[in-house]
């Protein structure tokens, strides 16, 4: 009797110690969804800077939705680190270096996005690699990877379902293999249409007073491009931001994206025509074709370049002179409007004394 | 009214040369000018497409290709024309502007204000319709240069494509207005040949019409007509 409930004593020991582990993160885990179930949590937050106004944050989340990101098997702790009482009043801001603790197949370690967010920092888009003073305008991760595109439809459903069909074969878990293999589309196919990359770049390159603030120039020309107006279209093969600015094709990566002024910038002016040719773009261009011209140039960029040139000892052709081409697209426009405009006010107001000319000799009785 | 019951004296205004070489221009003009102002549309605009958008994108240039190397095809032979045949060069010798244009136009413009009585007596082609010829000359000229040039984009400059773009774009509008305002109302909108001038069809143009606007040609046209009758009735 005294050794059945001896063991039944070291079972009932055991047991929860060793399921402690999964059993106390369940709880925590649970303990998370048991506030943030309700859609309503929520807070209104004061921002910082000169233009402070207050923003109103959501804590509410949605677990059917999150369990479908690619992020749906980690924990909330393993980003949300220092997140230990309620309330969670000391918890840093989510640091997408930190290791997280799935295990990466390829190296046995903890996974982390470490080395992205090195080299986005080193970018121009970082805070080591701007040339900004205030860096408080710079984008940060979830800029760009904003949680829509964690499930982002490849757009190739039949493939897809094609493709996981087969997966399927050995992995028998649908969830699995739908989240692993969307993991990997992710990755190799485009993400964004170029609609949405245009938009996701101009949101801030387009808007003034961002741009003011980090003394760039705010891109406006790019939609007068046939680049642009393709892209109007739902065109695909045409270039949007990214396919010259950090073209993956030709190494670059948006995370290690840098000012033309770098030499090894693949929109810098001795890299260009290399950017150019690029694949299935401008393949047989002539050397003089990425010379010499800005793709996208706005009034501030010629202003800009006028003052580098005047600055620069160096030998400009007149043709090369971006205030030269400027005046000449200048003068072009101007010379068609004037034209139109003696045309067409010659043309209609002929035909309307015409007109008038007919009405009068009817009234007559001439006609 | 004075003529009714009495069929109208037909004159030739357009052989079946001119008329073939008018039309494909009119049918490629009309697909260029569609096709090219697509690039100008609006958000809204290319929305009513939807997902057919890409596609409609994608015809949209091989449309503007094909119809591009028409008239480029309708031009060059019609310099061919006009310097081979006869025809041709009787047309572009009607068409060569004169003095007289200009005193033809300020005269024209006092009567339809109401100054003259008369209409001035003009020729085959009035000073009008020589300067629509000849804006196609120069139109064309500029069109067919600057988009050969954006057609083989990998040759030039980025800069000489935007020059090249700012002529396109410029000369297209200055055509399309052109067309439709010069052209378009002249020969559908205006009570002489109401409800339009038949001439690019049956390429013929009644007397009533003649005499109103090309009095001159009329009278020579006539003055044939009577030497040849009397030559007939001497022989005879």
């Amino acid at each position: 009797m005294k050794v059945r409930a001896t063991v039944l004593l070291i079972i009932a020991t055991v047991i929860p110690l060793l399921l402690a582990p999964s059993v106390g993160l369940a709880e925590v885990e649970g303990s998370c969804t048991m506030c943030h179930k309700y859609p309503g949590l929520g807070r209104m937050e004061q921002t910082e800077g000169e233009q402070a106004k207050p923003i109103k944050r959501r804590f509410y989340i949605n677990n059917d939705l999150f369990e479908t990101t690619y992020h749906g098997k980690i924990s909330c702790k393993s980003c949300h680190t220092g997140v230990d009482k309620i309330p969670h009043t000391d918890a840093p801001a989510v640091n997408c270096a930190t290791d997280c603790h799935i295990i990466n197949p390829s190296s046995n370690k903890s996974f982390s996005h470490k080395k992205i967010v090195d080299d986005f920092n080193d970018s121009s888009h970082g805070k080591k690699g701007s040339r900004i003073k205030d860096k408080s305008g710079l984008p940060v991760c979830k800029d760009c990877h904003n949680n829509k595109t964690y499930h982002a439809s490849t757009g190739k459903e039949t493939d897809s379902i094609h493709q996981i069909t087969v997966c399927q074969e050995c992995h028998q878990s649908e969830e699995f293999v739908k989240r692993f293999y969307e993991h990997i589309i992710y990755r190799t196919s485009k993400r964004r249409t170029s609609k949405e990359v245009v938009k996701l770049c101009g949101s801030c390159h387009a808007n003034q007073e961002l741009m003011k603030k980090a003394d760039l120039d705010t891109v406006v020309g790019f939609t007068s491009t046939f680049h642009a107006k393709a892209i109007k279209f739902g065109n695909e093969d045409v270039a949007n931001c990214l396919n010259c600015h950090a073209p993956y094709q030709l190494g670059f990566s948006p995370h290690r994206i840098t000012s033309a002024r770098e030499k090894n910038s693949p929109v810098n002016i001795n890299n260009k025509i290399e950017t150019c040719r690029q694949s299935d773009c401008h393949s047989e261009a002539s050397k003089d074709f990425a010379l010499g011209s800005r793709v996208h140039p706005s009034p501030d960029k010629i202003k800009f370049l006028i003052t580098e040139k005047t600055s620069n000892s160096g030998e400009v052709r007149l043709i090369d002179d971006p205030a030269f081409q400027a005046k000449v697209i200048d003068w072009i426009q101007l010379f068609y409007k004037i034209l139109i405009l003696a045309v067409v006010g010659g043309l209609g107001s002929h035909r309307l004394l015409d007109l008038y000319g007919s009405i009068r000799q009817h009234r007559k009785g001439g006609h | 009214m004075s003529h009714s019951g009495k069929t109208k004296k037909q004159f030739v205004r357009l052989t079946k040369s001119q008329r073939i070489q008018h039309i494909i221009l009119v049918i490629s003009t009309t697909l260029l000018i569609i096709t090219g102002f697509m690039l100008q549309a609006d958000r809204w605009f290319i929305s009513i497409f939807g997902s057919a958008s890409e596609t409609i994108f994608w015809l949209r240039g091989i449309i503007h290709r094909i119809a591009g190397v028409s008239v480029t095809i309708v031009c060059v032979y019609h310099l061919i024309y006009v310097t081979v045949t006869k025809d041709g060069r009787s047309w572009v010798i009607d068409m060569v502007p004169k003095p007289k244009d200009v005193v033809d136009a300020v005269q024209n413009m006092m009567y339809m204000v109401g100054f003259k009585k008369e209409r001035p007596r003009m020729d085959r082609f009035i000073y009008i319709e020589k300067l629509e010829y000849w804006s196609v000359y120069f139109g064309m000229f500029i069109v067919i240069i600057t988009g050969s040039m954006m057609w083989s984009e990998y040759l030039w400059p980025k800069f000489y494509m935007d020059v090249a773009g700012a002529f396109h774009l410029g000369e297209a509008t200055l055509a399309a207005l052109a067309i439709i305002i010069g052209h378009i109302f002249s020969v559908h909108y205006n009570p002489h040949v109401y409800p339009m001038n038949r001439a690019f069809l049956d390429g013929m143009i009644d007397e009533d019409l003649m005499k109103e606007e090309h009095q001159l040609w009329y009278e020579r046209e006539m003055k044939k007509i009577e030497d040849s009758q009397a030559g007939v009735d001497r022989n005879g």
